[in-house]
């Protein structure tokens, strides 16, 4: 029997099905990131308030039977769906195989009975845990004869708060500010019980026909505290007159702390669930850039990355300038970005393309580039280094390109002093400003043009200048102005040119689709 | 154009940077730094250097600002006020020399160019726009960086048409520089006309005057070589 089991475990942890199985499984209940569940919530939520609809249709209506039918479908949904979950609540074969592997290593025997209670013990955890009893609960009316059951239709409605992360959220804000909510139930419980105890001891035991037992003054003091005062039960003596005043004045107090904790935690669970939704979002994008630092250099970089409309995300840990990116309408979270627990949430794993590293700290910098090769290793990074003996460590940390602004900036400066001209004439060129731009041009595989000679293209047709080739046998090299007569075009050549900006997305449709002036058939 | 004097005023990160790549240009530095820490990191690095804070016109007198062999000033110390004010003062003592400003935002750059300085830098600007350029075209970018920063043979530079020269009243597309001297023409900037720039592939066909400056790229011997041609010394462009 145990070793049965034993080897079952091993087979399930070896299939491929029944992880694909169980991954589809949690994508579709539990994982708030996938698609699955976005699709699946919705039509939960549906159900749920269809069926609640239904009974309450059913106490003054004749039940119709494809009603009841319908019922019975959303009632067998419920219960798979709470299987499900109770499926994925916790991997049994890996407790077996865990137990398994330990006894074997202390070279102890093994005993399944041991294992078996552990599953037990977990899959009963979930089954008493909150959300799971409110599932079961809703499941429950369906036996009809229970009427009194019916009263537990509400949790139905409390199911939906489990498909609703934003509710979800909120709940959690009693939890958070469990302390003064403890203060304030404490003050409420003394008013209470100091205004009921007095109201009864004055007016009941037949003064005030109205306060005929202690709940009676219980409600009463309840009513008038929370400024409801519907006015049914009111105090006839003096004292009862005076014991009101008092609880009308301090049940101030007690509404003004009350609102105020409410609203103070729901607008930090609030700035949560913002950043929540951004993280959701990066983490469905594709072929993104995480830009990590906001600063004066990154918003120049994301100002230029939004005009080519490449998407991309900022992290910054400072309140003040995200509120600038994202007054822009950029994609920003607070946070750190040496994190890489948030680096692997907002997708550094799977959408990104690069990352760049800018923050003004070069130690920042260097674990931020530490972090995200160290989840994945094929990601580009760009970091900034401020200080120049870092860059060299920044390499070794893994950084495909390491940017000294400085040093760059010295280059450029120098380069004008000596030549004007020349360097603002690069400068419109590097700018993208107007009138030219450098841009690459690769011979694409069908392209009539390979095989023939550089003076076959038309060129001067779009008044480009050609700077030079990179060769598709040697990427590294690049081959300044290439004899025209001579040179023969191959694929995935790559020309540099200089030229209108028009002109050369022209150039690369003229490419594709003409023929070589020469062209023999 | 080698040995001329370029006075570089702060001595701050960017400032020692800016002197560091000018000295390997073998240019003739002068830094000017108020702060005395600074002054001496100058002094240690081997700056011929002056501690100075050039607020009053007294002071500038001292680095003989209004000589004409200095070729250009360099505004970049750490604090943008008096780097604005510094620029002020030299332009109104020296109209020709060149200044070069460090402005961090738009507006001190608005500042900065009607205090007089020809141009400003933004190293945030700079490095931004270099990050941009290795997200966008990585390959583009290497291509520049060999021809204007490497220790590779190849160049830019720009060629001023001279009284005399063989190809004053040529024009741009007969030129033909690419098979004749292996060089790349970006374009020309005729003074007379305006400040703008040309770029060869602006589709006009310019007639070279005296007083243009050309713009080509091309192996240093070939530039070399050309700008020998143009000056009229020797060459056999015609035949």
């Amino acid at each position: 029997m145990g070793h049965f089991l034993v080897s079952l475990s091993y087979q399930i942890e070896a299939s491929k099905t029944y992880h694909l199985l169980k991954n589809f499984t949690y994508d579709t209940l539990e994982n708030n990131l996938s698609r699955k569940k976005r699709l699946f919530d919705p039509f939960m939520i549906f159900l749920v308030l269809s069926t609640v609809a239904i009974l309450i249709y059913e106490v003054n209506h004749e039940l119709l039977p494809w009603l009841d039918s319908y019922e019975t479908f959303a009632i067998i949904v419920f219960i798979v769906e709470w299987l499900g979950r109770l499926w994925i609540s916790s991997d049994s074969h890996s407790i077996i195989i865990e137990d398994y592997e330990k006894t074997q290593i202390l070279d102890q025997k093994y005993e399944i009975l041991r294992s078996i209670k552990k599953i037990l013990k977990k899959k009963f955890e979930f089954i008493i845990s909150p959300m799971s009893i409110v599932d079961l609960l809703a499941i429950l009316p369906y036996y009809r004869p229970l009427r009194i059951l019916r009263i537990f239709l509400l949790f139905r409605l409390f199911k939906i708060l489990r498909y609703t992360n934003s509710i979800n959220q909120f709940s959690r804000v009693f939890i958070e500010k469990r302390f003064e909510f403890f203060t304030l139930a404490i003050m409420f419980t003394m008013m209470v019980t100091f205004g009921s105890t007095i109201m009864f001891v004055y007016e009941g035991g037949g003064v005030n026909p109205k306060v005929d037992n202690f709940f009676d003054a219980v409600y009463w003091s309840v009513i008038t505290i929370s400024t409801v005062g519907y006015g049914d039960v009111t105090p006839t003596t003096t004292e009862g007159k005076l014991v009101t005043v008092l609880l009308v004045i301090s049940a101030f107090s007690v509404i003004a702390f009350f609102t105020s904790i409410v609203t103070t935690a729901l607008t930090e669970r609030m700035k949560i669930i913002k950043e929540e939704k951004v993280i959701a979002e990066a983490s469905r994008l594709r072929d993104f850039v995480v830009i990590c630092g906001y600063g004066r250099m990154g918003s120049v970089l994301a100002g230029e990355l939004n005009k080519i409309k490449q998407r991309f995300i900022i992290i910054d840990n400072k309140e003040e300038t995200l509120d600038d990116a994202k007054t822009k309408n950029y994609l920003a979270i607070k946070g750190d970005a040496t994190n890489t627990h948030l680096l692997e949430d907002i997708g550094v794993k799977n959408g990104a393309t690069s990352i760049v590293a800018m923050t003004d700290s070069d130690a920042v910098n260097l674990s931020i580039t530490l972090g995200a090769k160290s989840l994945n290793p094929d990601i580009n990074i760009i970091a900034r280094v401020n200080n120049i003996e870092a860059k060299h460590k920044l390499k070794i940390a893994g950084a495909n390109e390491v940017v000294l602004s400085n040093e760059i900036t010295a280059l450029v400066s120098s380069e004008y002093v000596g030549q004007p001209v020349a360097f603002e004439a690069i400068d419109d060129i590097l700018l993208d400003t107007e009138g030219a731009v450098m841009d690459e041009i690769e011979i694409l595989e069908n392209s009539e043009f390979i095989g023939h000679k550089l003076n076959e293209i038309d060129l001067d047709g779009f008044n480009l200048s050609l700077i030079g080739i990179i060769e598709a046998t040697h990427r590294k090299d690049f081959r300044f102005n290439p004899n025209k007569e001579e040179y023969e075009i191959k694929a995935k050549d790559i020309l540099i040119v200089i030229g209108n900006k028009e002109a050369i997305a022209e150039f690369g449709v003229y490419l594709l689709s003409s023929k070589p002036k020469f062209y023999k058939l | 154009m080698i040995g001329d004097k370029i006075i570089v005023f702060g001595y701050s990160k960017i400032g020692s940077e800016i002197a560091a790549v000018l000295r390997s240009k073998k240019y003739n530095i002068l830094i000017v730094e108020p702060d005395t820490n600074l002054f001496n990191n100058a002094k240690d690095d081997g700056f011929e250097a002056k501690q100075l804070s050039l607020m009053t016109d007294e002071e500038l007198y001292k680095i003989d600002i209004k000589n004409d062999d200095i070729k250009a000033v360099f505004c970049v110390s750490s604090d943008n006020n008096i780097n604005l004010f510094v620029t002020l003062s030299v332009r109104n003592l020296n109209k020709n020399t060149k200044i070069i400003s460090l402005a961090l935002g738009k507006e001190d750059k608005k500042k900065m160019m009607l205090a007089g300085a020809n141009k400003t830098i933004n190293p945030y600007e700079i490095g931004g726009l270099r990050i941009f350029r290795l997200l966008h075209k990585p390959l583009i970018l290497d291509v520049m960086d060999n021809i204007l920063f490497s220790e590779s043979n190849i160049q830019v530079s720009e060629i001023t048409i001279e009284e005399g020269s063989k190809i004053d009243g040529l024009y741009l597309k007969d030129l033909d520089i690419d098979k004749k001297y292996n060089l790349v023409i970006i374009g020309i900037q005729d003074k007379e006309l305006s400040d703008d720039f040309i770029f060869y592939s602006s589709g006009i066909n310019h007639r070279i005057d005296v007083g243009d400056t050309l713009v080509v790229i091309g192996y240093a011997q070939d530039l070399n070589m050309f700008q020998h041609f143009v000056k009229g010394n020797k060459g056999t462009f015609n035949n």
